[in-house]
Protein backbone atom coordinates (compact mmCIF):
# COMPACT_ATOMS: atom_id res chain seq x y z
CA UNK A 1 0.00 0.00 0.00
CA UNK A 2 2.79 2.48 0.70
CA UNK A 3 4.50 1.83 -2.67
CA UNK A 4 1.44 2.14 -4.98
CA UNK A 5 0.48 5.40 -6.66
CA UNK A 6 -2.91 6.84 -5.77
CA UNK A 7 -4.21 6.12 -9.25
CA UNK A 8 -3.08 2.51 -9.18
CA UNK A 9 -4.64 1.98 -5.74
CA UNK A 10 -7.93 3.46 -6.84
CA UNK A 11 -7.93 1.28 -9.93
CA UNK A 12 -7.26 -1.83 -7.83
CA UNK A 13 -10.06 -0.93 -5.39
CA UNK A 14 -12.78 -0.30 -7.97
CA UNK A 15 -11.79 -2.85 -10.65
CA UNK A 16 -14.06 -5.79 -11.33
CA UNK A 17 -12.30 -9.07 -10.40
CA UNK A 18 -12.83 -12.58 -11.77
CA UNK A 19 -13.09 -15.43 -9.26
CA UNK A 20 -13.00 -19.19 -9.88
CA UNK A 21 -14.97 -21.76 -7.86
CA UNK A 22 -14.74 -25.53 -8.26
CA UNK A 23 -18.12 -27.12 -7.54
CA UNK A 24 -16.88 -30.74 -7.56
CA UNK A 25 -18.54 -32.74 -4.70
CA UNK A 26 -19.94 -29.49 -3.24
CA UNK A 27 -23.56 -28.79 -2.24
CA UNK A 28 -25.11 -26.21 -4.63
CA UNK A 29 -26.56 -24.17 -1.73
CA UNK A 30 -23.15 -23.46 -0.18
CA UNK A 31 -21.66 -22.77 -3.64
CA UNK A 32 -24.43 -20.27 -4.30
CA UNK A 33 -23.94 -18.57 -0.92
CA UNK A 34 -20.26 -17.94 -1.69
CA UNK A 35 -20.94 -16.73 -5.24
CA UNK A 36 -23.79 -14.42 -4.20
CA UNK A 37 -21.42 -12.67 -1.75
CA UNK A 38 -18.98 -12.02 -4.59
CA UNK A 39 -21.61 -11.09 -7.19
CA UNK A 40 -23.17 -8.46 -4.95
CA UNK A 41 -19.78 -7.10 -3.87
CA UNK A 42 -20.46 -7.63 -0.17
CA UNK A 43 -16.92 -8.97 0.30
CA UNK A 44 -15.58 -5.42 -0.35
CA UNK A 45 -15.38 -2.62 2.24
CA UNK A 46 -16.53 -0.16 -0.47
CA UNK A 47 -19.86 -1.98 -0.88
CA UNK A 48 -23.01 0.01 -1.53
CA UNK A 49 -26.15 -1.26 -3.26
CA UNK A 50 -25.93 1.49 -5.92
CA UNK A 51 -22.16 1.17 -6.39
CA UNK A 52 -22.26 -1.66 -8.98
CA UNK A 53 -19.20 -3.20 -7.29
CA UNK A 54 -19.99 -6.85 -8.01
CA UNK A 55 -17.36 -9.20 -9.41
CA UNK A 56 -17.44 -12.01 -11.95
CA UNK A 57 -17.60 -15.60 -10.72
CA UNK A 58 -16.76 -18.62 -12.87
CA UNK A 59 -18.09 -21.94 -11.52
CA UNK A 60 -16.62 -25.12 -13.03
CA UNK A 61 -17.58 -28.82 -12.63
CA UNK A 62 -21.27 -28.05 -12.04
CA UNK A 63 -22.02 -31.52 -13.36
CA UNK A 64 -20.33 -32.99 -10.27
CA UNK A 65 -22.23 -31.20 -7.52
CA UNK A 66 -23.34 -33.29 -4.52
CA UNK A 67 -26.66 -32.94 -2.73
CA UNK A 68 -26.90 -33.93 0.92
CA UNK A 69 -29.66 -36.32 1.97
CA UNK A 70 -32.04 -37.69 -0.66
CA UNK A 71 -32.52 -34.34 -2.39
CA UNK A 72 -31.66 -35.78 -5.80
CA UNK A 73 -34.89 -37.78 -5.57
CA UNK A 74 -36.97 -35.52 -3.33
CA UNK A 75 -36.26 -31.97 -4.53
CA UNK A 76 -38.69 -30.82 -7.20
CA UNK A 77 -38.20 -27.83 -9.52
CA UNK A 78 -41.53 -26.41 -10.68
CA UNK A 79 -42.33 -23.95 -13.43
CA UNK A 80 -45.36 -22.80 -15.43
CA UNK A 81 -45.25 -21.93 -19.08
CA UNK A 82 -48.15 -19.49 -18.70
CA UNK A 83 -50.46 -21.57 -20.86
CA UNK A 84 -53.25 -23.67 -19.32
CA UNK A 85 -52.03 -27.13 -18.40
CA UNK A 86 -48.46 -25.88 -18.55
CA UNK A 87 -47.45 -26.67 -14.96
CA UNK A 88 -44.20 -28.63 -15.21
CA UNK A 89 -42.59 -30.38 -12.24
CA UNK A 90 -39.21 -32.02 -12.61
CA UNK A 91 -37.05 -33.79 -9.99
CA UNK A 92 -33.49 -32.57 -9.41
CA UNK A 93 -32.11 -35.73 -11.07
CA UNK A 94 -34.10 -35.19 -14.27
CA UNK A 95 -33.24 -31.49 -14.42
CA UNK A 96 -29.54 -32.20 -13.85
CA UNK A 97 -29.43 -34.81 -16.60
CA UNK A 98 -31.18 -32.45 -18.99
CA UNK A 99 -28.96 -29.43 -18.17
CA UNK A 100 -26.00 -29.83 -15.79
CA UNK A 101 -25.74 -26.10 -15.04
CA UNK A 102 -29.44 -25.48 -14.35
CA UNK A 103 -29.44 -26.41 -10.66
CA UNK A 104 -26.58 -24.07 -9.72
CA UNK A 105 -28.03 -21.31 -11.93
CA UNK A 106 -31.46 -21.53 -10.29
CA UNK A 107 -29.94 -21.69 -6.80
CA UNK A 108 -27.85 -18.55 -7.38
CA UNK A 109 -30.76 -16.72 -9.04
CA UNK A 110 -33.05 -17.40 -6.10
CA UNK A 111 -30.40 -16.38 -3.53
CA UNK A 112 -29.67 -12.99 -5.14
CA UNK A 113 -31.66 -9.97 -3.88
CA UNK A 114 -34.94 -9.66 -5.76
CA UNK A 115 -34.25 -6.32 -7.44
CA UNK A 116 -33.42 -5.04 -10.92
CA UNK A 117 -29.70 -5.65 -10.40
CA UNK A 118 -30.29 -9.39 -10.17
CA UNK A 119 -30.23 -9.82 -13.96
CA UNK A 120 -26.96 -7.92 -14.36
CA UNK A 121 -25.42 -9.99 -11.58
CA UNK A 122 -26.56 -13.21 -13.31
CA UNK A 123 -24.84 -11.98 -16.47
CA UNK A 124 -21.61 -11.81 -14.46
CA UNK A 125 -22.01 -15.46 -13.41
CA UNK A 126 -20.35 -18.01 -15.74
CA UNK A 127 -21.20 -21.70 -15.35
CA UNK A 128 -19.38 -24.62 -16.95
CA UNK A 129 -20.39 -28.27 -16.52
CA UNK A 130 -16.80 -29.62 -16.72
CA UNK A 131 -13.44 -27.96 -16.04
CA UNK A 132 -13.08 -26.85 -19.67
CA UNK A 133 -13.09 -23.03 -19.77
CA UNK A 134 -12.75 -20.77 -22.82
CA UNK A 135 -9.30 -19.19 -23.06
CA UNK A 136 -10.40 -15.56 -22.73
CA UNK A 137 -12.19 -16.26 -19.44
CA UNK A 138 -9.25 -18.29 -18.17
CA UNK A 139 -6.93 -15.35 -18.77
CA UNK A 140 -9.10 -13.07 -16.65
CA UNK A 141 -9.20 -15.24 -13.53
CA UNK A 142 -7.65 -13.64 -10.48
CA UNK A 143 -8.26 -15.87 -7.47
CA UNK A 144 -9.88 -19.15 -6.51
CA UNK A 145 -12.61 -19.16 -3.87
CA UNK A 146 -11.98 -21.97 -1.30
CA UNK A 147 -14.45 -24.88 -1.46
CA UNK A 148 -17.15 -24.64 1.24
CA UNK A 149 -17.29 -28.37 2.03
CA UNK A 150 -14.31 -30.58 2.96
CA UNK A 151 -14.47 -33.53 0.54
CA UNK A 152 -13.97 -36.84 2.45
CA UNK A 153 -11.32 -39.34 1.32
CA UNK A 154 -12.46 -42.61 -0.21
CA UNK A 155 -11.07 -45.88 1.14
CA UNK A 156 -8.89 -46.49 -1.92
CA UNK A 157 -7.41 -42.97 -1.60
CA UNK A 158 -5.73 -43.85 1.71
CA UNK A 159 -2.12 -45.02 1.42
CA UNK A 160 -1.32 -48.55 2.71
CA UNK A 161 0.85 -46.94 5.43
CA UNK A 162 -2.12 -44.96 6.74
CA UNK A 163 -4.31 -48.06 6.68
CA UNK A 164 -1.65 -50.06 8.56
CA UNK A 165 -1.16 -47.26 11.10
CA UNK A 166 -4.87 -47.34 12.02
CA UNK A 167 -5.25 -49.90 14.87
CA UNK A 168 -7.57 -52.90 14.65
CA UNK A 169 -10.48 -52.17 16.96
CA UNK A 170 -11.53 -55.79 17.44
CA UNK A 171 -10.01 -59.22 16.81
CA UNK A 172 -12.15 -62.04 15.43
CA UNK A 173 -12.51 -65.15 17.65
CA UNK A 174 -10.25 -68.12 16.80
CA UNK A 175 -13.05 -70.23 15.36
CA UNK A 176 -14.50 -67.49 13.15
CA UNK A 177 -14.49 -68.50 9.53
CA UNK A 178 -15.11 -65.71 7.01
CA UNK A 179 -18.24 -67.31 5.56
CA UNK A 180 -19.54 -66.87 2.06
CA UNK A 181 -22.32 -64.34 1.55
CA UNK A 182 -25.79 -65.84 1.91
CA UNK A 183 -26.47 -66.13 -1.77
CA UNK A 184 -24.23 -67.90 -4.25
CA UNK A 185 -24.43 -68.25 -8.01
CA UNK A 186 -26.71 -71.28 -7.71
CA UNK A 187 -29.27 -69.45 -5.63
CA UNK A 188 -30.73 -67.31 -8.40
CA UNK B 1 -37.01 -79.67 -11.83
CA UNK B 2 -38.96 -77.64 -9.31
CA UNK B 3 -37.98 -79.64 -6.18
CA UNK B 4 -34.13 -79.25 -6.33
CA UNK B 5 -34.44 -75.54 -7.14
CA UNK B 6 -36.72 -75.09 -4.10
CA UNK B 7 -34.12 -76.67 -1.86
CA UNK B 8 -31.31 -74.64 -3.41
CA UNK B 9 -33.08 -71.42 -2.60
CA UNK B 10 -33.59 -69.82 0.78
CA UNK B 11 -35.15 -73.03 2.14
CA UNK B 12 -31.69 -74.60 2.27
CA UNK B 13 -30.79 -72.63 5.39
CA UNK B 14 -33.99 -73.74 7.17
CA UNK B 15 -33.38 -77.41 6.36
CA UNK B 16 -29.71 -77.45 7.44
CA UNK B 17 -30.76 -76.03 10.79
CA UNK B 18 -33.46 -78.65 11.26
CA UNK B 19 -31.17 -81.59 10.50
CA UNK B 20 -28.53 -80.52 13.05
CA UNK B 21 -28.98 -79.54 16.72
CA UNK B 22 -31.10 -76.43 16.18
CA UNK B 23 -28.87 -73.56 14.95
CA UNK B 24 -25.52 -74.84 16.31
CA UNK B 25 -22.84 -74.61 13.63
CA UNK B 26 -20.32 -77.45 13.21
CA UNK B 27 -17.02 -76.87 15.11
CA UNK B 28 -14.84 -74.77 12.83
CA UNK B 29 -11.06 -74.93 12.78
CA UNK B 30 -8.95 -71.82 12.42
CA UNK B 31 -7.78 -70.62 9.04
CA UNK B 32 -4.41 -72.06 8.13
CA UNK B 33 -1.84 -70.98 5.63
CA UNK B 34 -0.74 -73.71 3.21
CA UNK B 35 3.08 -73.98 3.03
CA UNK B 36 4.81 -76.36 0.65
CA UNK B 37 8.45 -77.25 1.39
CA UNK B 38 10.51 -79.52 -0.91
CA UNK B 39 13.65 -81.14 0.70
CA UNK B 40 15.40 -83.51 -1.67
CA UNK B 41 12.77 -86.02 -2.76
CA UNK B 42 10.26 -85.32 0.08
CA UNK B 43 7.64 -82.59 -0.26
CA UNK B 44 6.05 -81.43 3.00
CA UNK B 45 2.71 -79.64 2.66
CA UNK B 46 1.88 -78.01 5.97
CA UNK B 47 -1.04 -75.97 7.18
CA UNK B 48 0.34 -73.33 9.56
CA UNK B 49 -2.00 -71.41 11.87
CA UNK B 50 -1.87 -67.69 11.06
CA UNK B 51 -0.83 -65.76 14.15
CA UNK B 52 -2.50 -62.33 14.34
CA UNK B 53 -0.22 -59.31 14.57
CA UNK B 54 0.14 -57.69 17.99
CA UNK B 55 -2.68 -55.16 18.47
CA UNK B 56 -1.91 -52.20 20.76
CA UNK B 57 -3.76 -52.14 24.09
CA UNK B 58 -6.91 -49.97 23.99
CA UNK B 59 -6.97 -46.86 26.22
CA UNK B 60 -9.98 -48.14 28.18
CA UNK B 61 -9.66 -51.96 28.53
CA UNK B 62 -12.68 -52.16 30.87
CA UNK B 63 -15.13 -51.26 28.10
CA UNK B 64 -17.80 -53.72 26.97
CA UNK B 65 -17.66 -53.12 23.22
CA UNK B 66 -14.66 -52.23 21.01
CA UNK B 67 -15.91 -48.64 20.58
CA UNK B 68 -16.05 -48.03 24.35
CA UNK B 69 -12.64 -49.66 24.79
CA UNK B 70 -11.06 -47.26 22.32
CA UNK B 71 -13.01 -44.20 23.64
CA UNK B 72 -14.70 -43.58 20.29
CA UNK B 73 -18.25 -43.49 21.65
CA UNK B 74 -19.60 -40.32 20.01
CA UNK B 75 -16.61 -39.50 17.86
CA UNK B 76 -17.07 -41.21 14.49
CA UNK B 77 -19.07 -40.35 11.40
CA UNK B 78 -19.76 -41.69 7.88
CA UNK B 79 -16.43 -40.13 6.81
CA UNK B 80 -14.26 -42.37 9.04
CA UNK B 81 -13.91 -45.12 6.49
CA UNK B 82 -10.84 -46.68 8.14
CA UNK B 83 -12.94 -47.46 11.22
CA UNK B 84 -16.09 -48.51 9.35
CA UNK B 85 -14.22 -50.85 6.99
CA UNK B 86 -13.22 -53.03 9.95
CA UNK B 87 -16.86 -54.00 10.53
CA UNK B 88 -17.93 -54.85 6.97
CA UNK B 89 -17.61 -57.88 4.73
CA UNK B 90 -15.90 -57.73 1.36
CA UNK B 91 -19.27 -57.36 -0.39
CA UNK B 92 -20.25 -54.39 1.77
CA UNK B 93 -22.57 -56.04 4.30
CA UNK B 94 -22.17 -55.63 8.07
CA UNK B 95 -20.61 -58.37 10.18
CA UNK B 96 -22.87 -59.89 12.85
CA UNK B 97 -22.88 -58.33 16.32
CA UNK B 98 -22.07 -61.62 18.08
CA UNK B 99 -18.78 -61.76 16.15
CA UNK B 100 -17.65 -58.14 16.39
CA UNK B 101 -18.75 -57.76 20.02
CA UNK B 102 -20.40 -54.34 19.59
CA UNK B 103 -23.24 -53.21 21.83
CA UNK B 104 -26.64 -52.82 20.14
CA UNK B 105 -26.72 -49.01 19.84
CA UNK B 106 -23.16 -48.81 18.50
CA UNK B 107 -23.88 -51.62 16.03
CA UNK B 108 -26.89 -49.68 14.73
CA UNK B 109 -24.88 -46.45 14.50
CA UNK B 110 -22.08 -48.17 12.61
CA UNK B 111 -24.63 -49.79 10.29
CA UNK B 112 -26.15 -46.38 9.56
CA UNK B 113 -22.71 -44.82 8.95
CA UNK B 114 -21.75 -47.72 6.65
CA UNK B 115 -24.96 -47.22 4.65
CA UNK B 116 -24.25 -43.49 4.29
CA UNK B 117 -20.64 -44.20 3.30
CA UNK B 118 -21.79 -46.68 0.61
CA UNK B 119 -24.26 -44.17 -0.81
CA UNK B 120 -21.57 -41.45 -0.78
CA UNK B 121 -19.29 -43.76 -2.77
CA UNK B 122 -16.58 -43.87 -0.09
CA UNK B 123 -16.30 -47.70 -0.17
CA UNK B 124 -15.82 -48.45 -3.87
CA UNK B 125 -14.15 -51.87 -3.41
CA UNK B 126 -16.80 -53.36 -1.10
CA UNK B 127 -19.37 -54.12 -3.75
CA UNK B 128 -21.40 -57.35 -4.16
CA UNK B 129 -20.18 -59.54 -7.03
CA UNK B 130 -22.25 -58.89 -10.17
CA UNK B 131 -23.10 -61.93 -12.32
CA UNK B 132 -21.81 -62.23 -15.91
CA UNK B 133 -20.29 -58.75 -16.08
CA UNK B 134 -23.67 -57.02 -15.93
CA UNK B 135 -23.12 -53.27 -16.36
CA UNK B 136 -25.38 -51.03 -14.26
CA UNK B 137 -26.71 -48.11 -16.28
CA UNK B 138 -27.66 -45.76 -13.45
CA UNK B 139 -26.54 -42.10 -13.63
CA UNK B 140 -23.79 -41.63 -11.09
CA UNK B 141 -24.84 -38.63 -9.01
CA UNK B 142 -22.74 -37.47 -6.07
CA UNK B 143 -24.44 -37.46 -2.70
CA UNK B 144 -23.60 -37.53 1.02
CA UNK B 145 -25.45 -37.95 4.34
CA UNK B 146 -28.27 -39.88 2.61
CA UNK B 147 -30.66 -41.31 5.19
CA UNK B 148 -33.01 -43.29 2.94
CA UNK B 149 -32.13 -45.64 0.11
CA UNK B 150 -32.09 -44.18 -3.38
CA UNK B 151 -34.93 -46.31 -4.72
CA UNK B 152 -37.21 -45.69 -1.74
CA UNK B 153 -37.10 -41.86 -1.78
CA UNK B 154 -40.05 -40.32 -3.62
CA UNK B 155 -40.23 -36.72 -4.92
CA UNK B 156 -41.94 -34.21 -2.63
CA UNK B 157 -44.28 -32.68 -5.21
CA UNK B 158 -45.88 -30.11 -2.85
CA UNK B 159 -43.66 -28.85 -0.06
CA UNK B 160 -46.31 -26.66 1.51
CA UNK B 161 -46.33 -23.02 2.73
CA UNK B 162 -43.38 -21.47 4.56
CA UNK B 163 -44.74 -22.12 8.04
CA UNK B 164 -45.21 -25.88 7.49
CA UNK B 165 -42.76 -26.95 4.79
CA UNK B 166 -42.04 -30.65 4.35
CA UNK B 167 -38.34 -30.97 5.21
CA UNK B 168 -35.61 -32.90 3.40
CA UNK B 169 -34.13 -35.45 5.85
CA UNK B 170 -30.32 -35.30 6.04
CA UNK B 171 -27.99 -37.44 8.14
CA UNK B 172 -29.45 -39.74 10.80
CA UNK B 173 -30.86 -38.92 14.26
CA UNK B 174 -28.90 -41.84 15.81
CA UNK B 175 -25.79 -39.69 15.41
CA UNK B 176 -27.24 -36.66 17.19
CA UNK B 177 -25.00 -37.13 20.24
CA UNK B 178 -21.78 -36.89 18.24
CA UNK B 179 -19.10 -34.55 19.56
CA UNK B 180 -19.28 -31.18 17.80
CA UNK B 181 -16.17 -29.08 17.38
CA UNK B 182 -18.09 -26.01 16.13
CA UNK B 183 -20.97 -24.21 17.79
CA UNK B 184 -23.30 -24.91 14.86
CA UNK B 185 -26.42 -26.95 15.66
CA UNK B 186 -26.64 -30.32 13.92
CA UNK B 187 -29.55 -30.05 11.50
CA UNK B 188 -31.32 -33.27 10.48
CA UNK B 189 -33.98 -31.62 8.34
CA UNK B 190 -33.09 -29.17 5.60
Amino acid sequence: MASYTKAAQQWATFARAWYLLDAKMQPPGKIAAATVMRLEGKHKPIYHALNDCGDHVVIINTRHIAFSGNKWEQKVYSSHTGYPGGFKQVTATQLHLKDPTAIVKLTVYRMLPKNLQRRTMMQRLHLFPEDVIPEDIEKNLLQEIPQPRAVPKRLDEYTPEEIAAFPKIWTPPKDFRRSQPFYTEFDR
Amino acid sequence: MAAPSLLRGGLRRLFTGLFGNGWASPPARTLREVVEVTKGNTTTIEGRIIEDAETPTPPNPSGQCPICRWNLKHKYDYVDVLLLSQFIRSDGGMLPRRITGLCLEEHKKIAVCVQMAHRAGLLPDHRPPLPEGHIPKKPKLNRYLTRWSIKSAKPIWRRGPKWCKKPFPVGHPLLKDNVKYTHKLLCFNH
